[in-house]
């Protein structure tokens, strides 16, 4: 498989550590992260990732996270707005 | 300050400490481990009086083990306490070994002073930081108000869905502030009904297949469906393999029960699995130490795959259907009866065919005979401890278990040093059970110091040192793959083990010749406390079957 980017929003109940624990899991999981924004008033993060892997190992493993409430998978759901 | 005459006693306010000691009690948890220090005085000032047992362990990852001892004999949350720093680091092991067995316990650590985190104070590590990549979830305690809480939620994680460690580090002047002690236990988050069209493509795919296997993992125990399991293989006839973790959930009376599989697996049970067109994998998740070449694994199947955790789906290998629930509501579902006579007879045959033998190599005392004497020996209540490397492997491929609860071995983890201090968490959590714990002289020296816990709690554990003056294991892979260059797994400068259990009012004895098995393990057992049973073997004998690395497990070696 070729390496793939996209795009994830994660909704999470916010902690001191919350950046760490989805930046570790992400690392640890074989996903670069090429863009990262947080908002810690919606308490959102959007990312872009790049693996080999695919995205839905990175979304299972972040919704394991005690604090994420939700995963979106936003390449997913550009693509079926322009298909 | 003056003393006011009329004081209104207020019997909900006190300590974060004694609140965390009542909660535990609350709780129901009846036996705790640690060790104390500096930054946890508080809680153990509170323990002092507070009718709650603690078990002082001689080093903080043999109260770590005695917790998952203790979560995996009985199925309720294990408990362990140390110190900041140093305490906390020792804990670590533990925790990752519970992370990767998937062992519900709650690990209590203190931290320094609120005031002086971030500043380097002494015994101060950012445990929290620590615990990320090791714990199932981790909190430390910032607001006193938010203690009893945090207690709450901590069991309630360590136990729900999968279940797993969960880290609270409480800085000291949390452990002393005034709380209200307003206490609310944990409980269990139930988990999402399934869809009834998943049931349908399940069964669907049951009926189609011709040469099913059911691949049972530690999920089974963990989500304490063993009676589902077994009635679920009897109405459906499918014949079964187990992991490591797997081992008990299927009596190994059951016809087409074929044992272990994997790396050190039984050949039936491999090449059966290599056969099947239908995978049903229940708790279990693809290890690769069960899988081999993951390519040619089960390469024909689909894959059913049932499990509580959604991430294990998909996770290795793809499935054709899954189902993530609760094992006890789903396998009853999926117990329909099938036509499969000719698999089955095949299956039968292929365990006739490589069922075990015990032609001992050399005249030396033989462990898997001795392994296998011993089963026979114990009663079905027995819970049996090991730690890792090549007797592990012996016990898990000799040793009879009716129960998962009752054979415990680090399996994700494979931990050196497991054994000692799980047992004496077993002995705590199943106090009329007898518990022996198999060791090797490699693993044994590395929690050595939990001797010193049996003999302060008089506790009744038999310890069976597998003795073969090597790191059995390393050496095996170093005599197959390395050219026989035996790297610094040579032991036979090992002290007197008998000597060391003595030290610590152990009874022991050592045998070295296979006329004094019986009568040894006979001694042993009948013995009123403790005993050390020093067994001494040839340093040459190897684990058989082997898949070596990077090969189907079609392929075993069964000889050098
Ligand atoms: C903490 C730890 N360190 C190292 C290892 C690697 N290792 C696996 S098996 C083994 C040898 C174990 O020797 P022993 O306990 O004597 O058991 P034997 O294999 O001889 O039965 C080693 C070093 C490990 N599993 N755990």
């Amino acid at each position: 498989m070729s390496l793939q980017q996209s795009s994830l929003k994660v909704s999470v109940n916010n902690s001191p550590e919350l950046l760490e624990r989805v930046l570790r899991v992400a690392r640890h999981r074989g996903f670069k992260v090429e863009l990262l924004s947080w908002n810690s008033e919606s308490s959102t993060l959007e990312m872009t990732v790049s693996s080999e892997r695919k995205i839905s190992l990175l979304s299972k493993q972040l919704e394991k996270l005690i604090d994420v409430t939700q995963v979106v998978n936003l390449t997913e759901i550009t693509q079926e707005q322009r298909a | 300050m003056a003393v006011t005459a009329i004081t209104q006693p207020q019997a909900n306010i006190m300590r974060g400490a004694d609140l965390l000691v009542s909660y535990l009690k609350q709780e129901g948890v009846d036996t705790v481990f640690g060790y104390p220090g500096g930054a946890i005085m508080p809680v153990y000032d509170a323990l002092y009086d507070a009718g709650l047992k603690h078990v002082l362990c001689r080093h903080e990852q043999g109260a770590a083990f005695a917790a998952v001892g203790y979560a995996r004999a009985s199925n309720r949350v294990g408990v362990c306490i140390a110190t900041s720093g140093p305490g906390a680091t020792n804990l670590i092991t533990g925790l990752a070994d519970a992370y990767m067995d998937s062992v519900p316990i709650v690990a209590i650590t203190g931290q320094v002073t609120s005031a002086v985190i971030g500043t380097d104070a002494f015994q101060e590590i950012d445990v929290l930081g620590l615990s990320l990549a090791c714990t199932k979830h981790s909190f430390m305690v910032t607001d006193k108000d938010d203690l009893a809480n945090v207690l709450k939620q901590a069991f309630t994680i360590a136990k729900s869905g999968r279940p797993g460690p969960v880290l609270v580090d409480i800085p000291k002047d949390i452990q002393l502030a005034e709380v209200e002690a307003i206490i609310e236990t944990s409980h269990y988050d139930p988990i999402p009904a399934v869809e009834h069209t998943d049931l349908k493509a399940a069964i669907a795919l049951l009926e189609q297949a011709k040469q099913p296997i059911v691949y049972v993992g530690g999920g089974v125990g963990m989500a304490q469906a063993v009676d589902q399991l077994q009635k679920f293989i009897e109405v459906t006839g499918i014949p079964s393999v187990t992991t490591l973790k797997g081992i008990g959930a299927i009596p190994t009376t059951s016809p087409y029960a074929l044992g272990m599989l994997g790396m050190h697996g039984n050949r039936a049970a491999n090449l059966s699995v290599h056969d099947c067109d239908l995978l049903v994998v229940i708790g279990a998740r693809f290890d690769d130490r069960v899988t081999g070449h993951l390519a040619t694994f089960a390469q024909g199947a689909k894959v059913l795959h049932l499990d509580i955790d959604p991430a294990e789906i998909d996770k290795i290998r793809d499935c054709d259907v899954s189902i993530c629930g609760n094992l006890v509501t789903l396998l009853p579902e999926l117990a329909v009866p099938l036509e499969i006579k000719e698999w089955q007879q095949k299956c039968w045959d292929l365990k006739q065919e490589f069922g075990t033998s015990y032609n001992a190599p050399y005249v030396s005392i033989y462990a898997p005979q001795l392994l296998r004497q011993l089963s026979d020996k114990l009663p079905h209540n027995a819970v049996v401890t090991c730690d890792v490397g090549q007797h592990q492997m012996w016990v898990a491929q000799h040793m009879r278990f009716t129960r998962p609860e009752n054979h415990l071995s680090s399996a994700g983890l494979g931990t050196m040093g497991f054994g000692l201090p799980a047992g004496i968490g077993a002995r705590h959590a199943r106090p009329n059970d007898p518990v022996v714990v198999v060791s090797g002289d490699g693993s044994f020296m590395m929690n050595v110091q939990e001797l010193g816990t049996i003999k302060r709690e008089q506790l009744n554990v038999k310890i069976v040192l597998i003795d073969n003056q090597r790191l059995g294991m390393v050496r095996q892979w170093q005599q197959l793959f390395f050219e026989e260059r035996y790297s610094e797994t040579i032991l036979t400068d090992n002290p007197d083990f008998v000597a060391i259990a003595k030290a610590f009012d152990i009874e022991a004895r050592c045998i070295t010749q296979q006329s004094e098995v019986l009568s040894a393990l006979d001694e042993m057992l009948k013995s009123d406390g403790a005993y050390l049973l020093h067994v001494r073997i040839h340093e040459a004998d190897n684990v058989w079957p082997l898949v070596p690395p990077g090969a189907s497990n079609a392929d075993m070696m069964e000889s050098v």
